[in-house]
């Protein structure tokens, strides 16, 4: 692992077209700022498995609603069901 | 004025929309990070059900709802990074419904339908930013079998 000291306004380069560079240092965090050509995805390491779910459910959703459409409706059914129970639940006074 | 905007070709046909209505994603969306335009369509039949429907990308929807239809009692806690995101006054504290909209994202599970309440889109209704949040101390998932109620469930 490459490690280095670094003050507010340095930088660090990997390759020839991505940046990385240190924005602010408080107590216990660090601000960085990252350049990097759009193709290249930058993002914080608990994103990886939000990416994955997120590439699952677009999926999903797209042959719920194109291919599936009654499929879609029963789970619309079911969300409603769900919803209007928890909307229309009112507690004893 | 703005020009509406069009996209043909949807998960749900050819859609217009005003562009007081789209949102912008300034990271996009984790594992979209180039999809910055989105377009909620809400169709008064099929509430609570929400979708994000990309502005670019014909073929890339999302299904979501409020988070509070899944978990009533949710509270959402942004951070500065999400103020910053949201273009949101850190000073306030946002009120979801009047100043923010939770959405959770719904995906499938092996025997219904998931999300991850730890990762909700935030949408700013005040600048039209939206940003989905990073679980920073892992998932929170919640499921929904077929005919049952949700329940927070560990995978």
């Amino acid at each position: 692992m490459f490690v280095v000291r670094r003050r507010v306004g340095e930088r660090i380069l990997i390759a020839d077209d991505i940046e990385i560079e240190i924005v602010e240092i408080s107590k216990t965090r660090v601000k960085l700022g990252v350049r990097a050509p759009r193709e290249v995805p930058v993002m914080r390491a608990e994103t990886v498995p939000v990416a994955a779910e997120n590439r699952a459910a677009s999926a999903w959703a797209s042959s719920r609603i194109a291919a599936a459409p009654a499929q879609l409706m029963k789970l619309l059914q079911n969300l409603q069901d769900n919803s209007a129970q928890t909307v229309a639940y009112v507690p004893d006074q | 004025m703005a020009s509406p905007g069009i996209l043909p070709g949807t998960c749900l046909g050819d859609l217009e929309w005003d562009r007081g209505s789209e949102l912008w994603f300034a990271q996009g969306i984790p594992g979209f990070e180039n999809e910055r335009r989105m377009v909620p369509v809400e169709i008064p039949a099929q509430r609570p059900l929400v979708y994000l429907q990309s502005a670019e990308t014909p073929g890339l929807c999302f299904l979501a709802l409020p988070v509070t239809t899944i978990q009533a009692d949710f509270e959402v806690r942004l951070t500065a990074d999400d103020f910053q995101a949201l273009e949101l006054d850190p000073s306030i504290d946002p009120v979801p419904g009047l100043d923010i909209l939770c959405l959770a994202l719904l995906g499938p599970s092996e025997s219904g339908i998931r999300t991850n309440l730890a990762a909700p889109v935030i949408i700013s209704l005040h600048t039209m930013r939206g940003h989905q949040l990073t679980p920073m101390a892992g998932p929170l998932y919640w499921h929904l079998g077929e005919g049952r109620a949700w329940e927070r469930s560990c995978l």
